[in-house]
């Protein structure tokens, strides 16, 4: 929903300029690839593009999941913390069928997945549940489940990694190809298609512009507001299930501290991509865009030898620049 | 926070009325607490060592100073993510600056003690007012300015110390100020109650904390009356960073080192909570700081009596989350009826 839309007479005069702002964060991380490959030329091979790709497919997964909750005025503080508990949860149940029982791998991995799967529904159930059954502000409820998921995390495995995860598990979310294509960008694909989908082609999806944009209006309007707010942080949690699998793929154990910082990546890709935390503007784009900036900006410091606490600073400015270029572009339009 | 001025009372309050009402104002929070600590009292008499006692005291000084800067900030209708980096970062450059100076003029302890609590104290003035100009002249999400505030200042502490310890700060500082008991009280909570009493003066009695009501209230409207907002928004976020600042201070004084890994995430998420415990809306206008200072000392009670309990470590994750979450939701179901009463 643009001005451009709104007033159809202005629409040329801004076309030229709103395009430009519009085309700002592309043009951004071009200028950065480009930049870094002056001191480094290795950035802009063909290789180093994939691993970029491959690298983002994780972020953008994370990002998306929170997107879904931000369009609706929300965040997910818990989703890093969810991604740790599904990790060891799934891997314990893998390793534990596969080992004893003498059951097929194949049905372990169902049963683990399955197991992942439930444990994120559960926390995103609670999620759902506080924000909008009990109108728990999203910051409080997410805070509370962060905890949870933190502890059931650490509980069930004692805080230690859960090695063992099946060859063929990692195979199937990791190092696998489909017509030479790595399954990370596969199941990212996948999953941003879909979501593509629910948010533009579905009442659900629509709703949840609706809910972010004016929760009045939505009520008003008779929309089930508490029922799709509930979905919306299920599916959150759903989406961050996918990526807790494909993470415990790649590491090939369960861990406990795998979450670490997604929370805060995944919010700041998905803002600097373009998603409003005000709720109501964003879409899987944002997130895609979001998440190759941030991806490739740490390579470029990885590849070019940026000391690793001089990067968290870079880090932090870099937010705060592209929040405040989307801002403009926002607020122009 | 006016709105019961205008409420009209034609006739006298009985006695129910009155505490009931009361009741409303002040919310479940100080029944939990002596709920809790007469639970304590039965259960565990541990609880009440003088020991005990005092380590409970000196975390609800740290976790009320920092849960205070950052009421004012949700007060504005913002948030600060960064409390946690600001006070890890105060640790290290303050232990940093004294180590240095100690080496450099060993005689004069007191000017070593002063200026390197005032570049402790630089950091949180740095960092508040990267923060606040951010939020009130480029109108960026305080959400996202804290957030790269915090990458920026923990990078920097990491930086600086390598992330290992930094000693050589005078003895006296540690033994006379942050381990030490003055009139048989860690010297900690005298500085909280100060800085409390503090900003309580400012909410109820100045012009500073009526603003940052209105602002908070409704910034447009506070606008258009003639408050300078911008200014102000900048003035809290500094006051905010300030405050993590000087629990930086104390906890590094009474750790005896500097860390780069001080009060981190788990701090900030702590004050935040504590917040909005004692009833602080996260859009803004209402909070008093006496109730914030409630919110940290159940938090510290509640995390206390859970060690005392041998209550499993990851096991007092869960248990700190549901309350959190009921507490509000509670708190958010009162107002309701309230409301359609």
């Amino acid at each position: 929903m643009t001005d451009a839309a709104r007033n159809p007479a202005e629409a040329t005069t801004f076309l030229t300029r709103a395009t430009l702002i519009q085309a700002l964060l592309p043009i951004a991380l071009v200028l950065m690839v480009l930049g870094f490959t002056i001191f480094e030329p290795r950035v802009i091979s063909a290789d180093n593009l994939l691993n970029i790709t491959i690298q983002a497919s994780y972020l953008v997964i994370f990002a998306t999941a929170q997107m879904v909750v931000i369009l609706t005025r929300g965040f997910d503080l818990s989703l890093g913390n969810t991604v740790s508990a599904v990790s060891v949860t799934s891997a314990l149940v893998m390793t534990g069928m596969a080992g004893a029982n003498g059951e097929s791998v194949a049905t372990a991995i169902f049963l683990g997945v399955l197991m992942g799967a439930g444990v994120g529904l559960a926390i995103g159930l609670f999620n759902g549940f506080a924000v909008a059954w009990l109108r728990v502000n999203p910051f409080v409820a997410t805070l509370g489940s962060f905890n949870i998921a933190l502890g059931i995390a650490t509980m069930a495995s004692d805080g230690r990694p859960v090695f063992n995860v099946p060859d063929e598990f990692s195979r199937l979310v990791y190092s696998g190809t489909v017509l030479g294509i790595q399954m990370p960008i596969i199941l990212a694909a996948a999953v941003l298609v879909v979501i593509y989908f629910l948010l533009n082609y579905t009442v659900f999806g629509r709703s949840l512009y609706i809910l972010g944009a004016n929760p009045r209006a939505a009520t008003v309007a008779g929309l089930p507001s508490r029922r799709y707010l509930m979905m919306a942080y299920m599916l959150c949690s759903l989406i961050a299930v996918v990526g807790a699998l494909m993470l415990t793929g790649r590491t090939g154990s369960g861990e406990p501290n795998l979450g670490g910082n997604l929370t805060l990546e995944s919010i700041a890709a998905a803002v600097i991509g373009g998603v409003s935390l005000r709720g109501g503007l964003g879409g899987v784009q944002s997130c895609i865009l979001g998440a190759l900036f941030i991806t490739a900006l740490s390579n470029g410091m990885n590849l070019t030898r940026v000391d690793g606490y001089v990067q968290m600073i870079v880090l932090g400015c870099v937010i705060i620049l592209a929040i405040f270029l989307d801002r403009l572009r926002t607020s122009r339009m | 926070m006016n709105v019961r001025i205008l409420q009209a009372q034609p006739h006298p309050e009985t006695g129910l009325e009155r505490a009931s009402r009361v009741a409303a104002t002040v919310g479940l929070l100080p029944i939990l607490l002596v709920l809790m600590v007469l639970f304590m009292a039965v259960v565990e008499q541990k609880f009440f060592g003088m020991n005990n006692l005092f380590n409970v005291l000196r975390s609800t000084s740290f976790l009320a100073i920092i849960a205070a800067g950052q009421m004012l900030v949700l007060i504005v209708g913002g948030f600060d993510l960064s409390v946690g980096a600001v006070i890890a970062l105060t640790s290290t450059v303050m232990a940093k600056a004294m180590a240095l100076l100690s080496a450099a003029m060993p005689d004069q302890t007191a000017a070593v003690i002063i200026l390197g609590v005032l570049a402790g104290l630089g950091c949180g003035v740095f960092i508040g007012l990267i923060n606040g100009l951010c939020v009130a002249f480029l109108r960026i999400s305080p959400f996202m300015v804290t957030l790269g505030t915090l990458s920026i200042a923990t990078g920097i502490g990491l930086l600086l110390t390598n992330g290992i310890p930094v000693y050589g700060m005078p003895d006296v500082f540690v033994k006379e100020f942050g381990r030490a008991l003055w009139f048989g009280l860690p010297a900690t909570v005298y500085v909280a109650v100060a800085l409390i009493a503090i900003v309580w003066f400012i909410q109820q009695r100045t012009r500073l904390g009526r603003y940052i009501y209105a602002i908070g209230g409704n910034l447009q409207a506070a606008t258009v009356s003639g408050v300078p907002a911008t200014g102000y928004l900048v003035l809290t976020y500094v006051m905010c960073s300030v405050l993590a600042s000087i629990t930086g201070i104390l906890m590094t004084a009474r750790l005896g080192s500097g860390q780069a890994t001080m009060g981190g995430n788990v701090m900030m998420l702590q004050s935040i909570a504590a917040a909005v415990i004692a009833g602080v809306s996260l859009r803004g206008g209402i909070g008093r700081v006496e109730l914030v200072a409630l919110g940290a000392l159940f938090l510290s009670i509640l995390t206390n009596a859970m060690n005392l309990l041998r209550i499993d470590s990851k096991m007092q994750l869960v248990v700190l989350g549901i309350i959190v979450v009921a507490a509000v939701a509670l708190d958010e179901l009162g107002k309701r009826r309230r409301v359609r009463d």
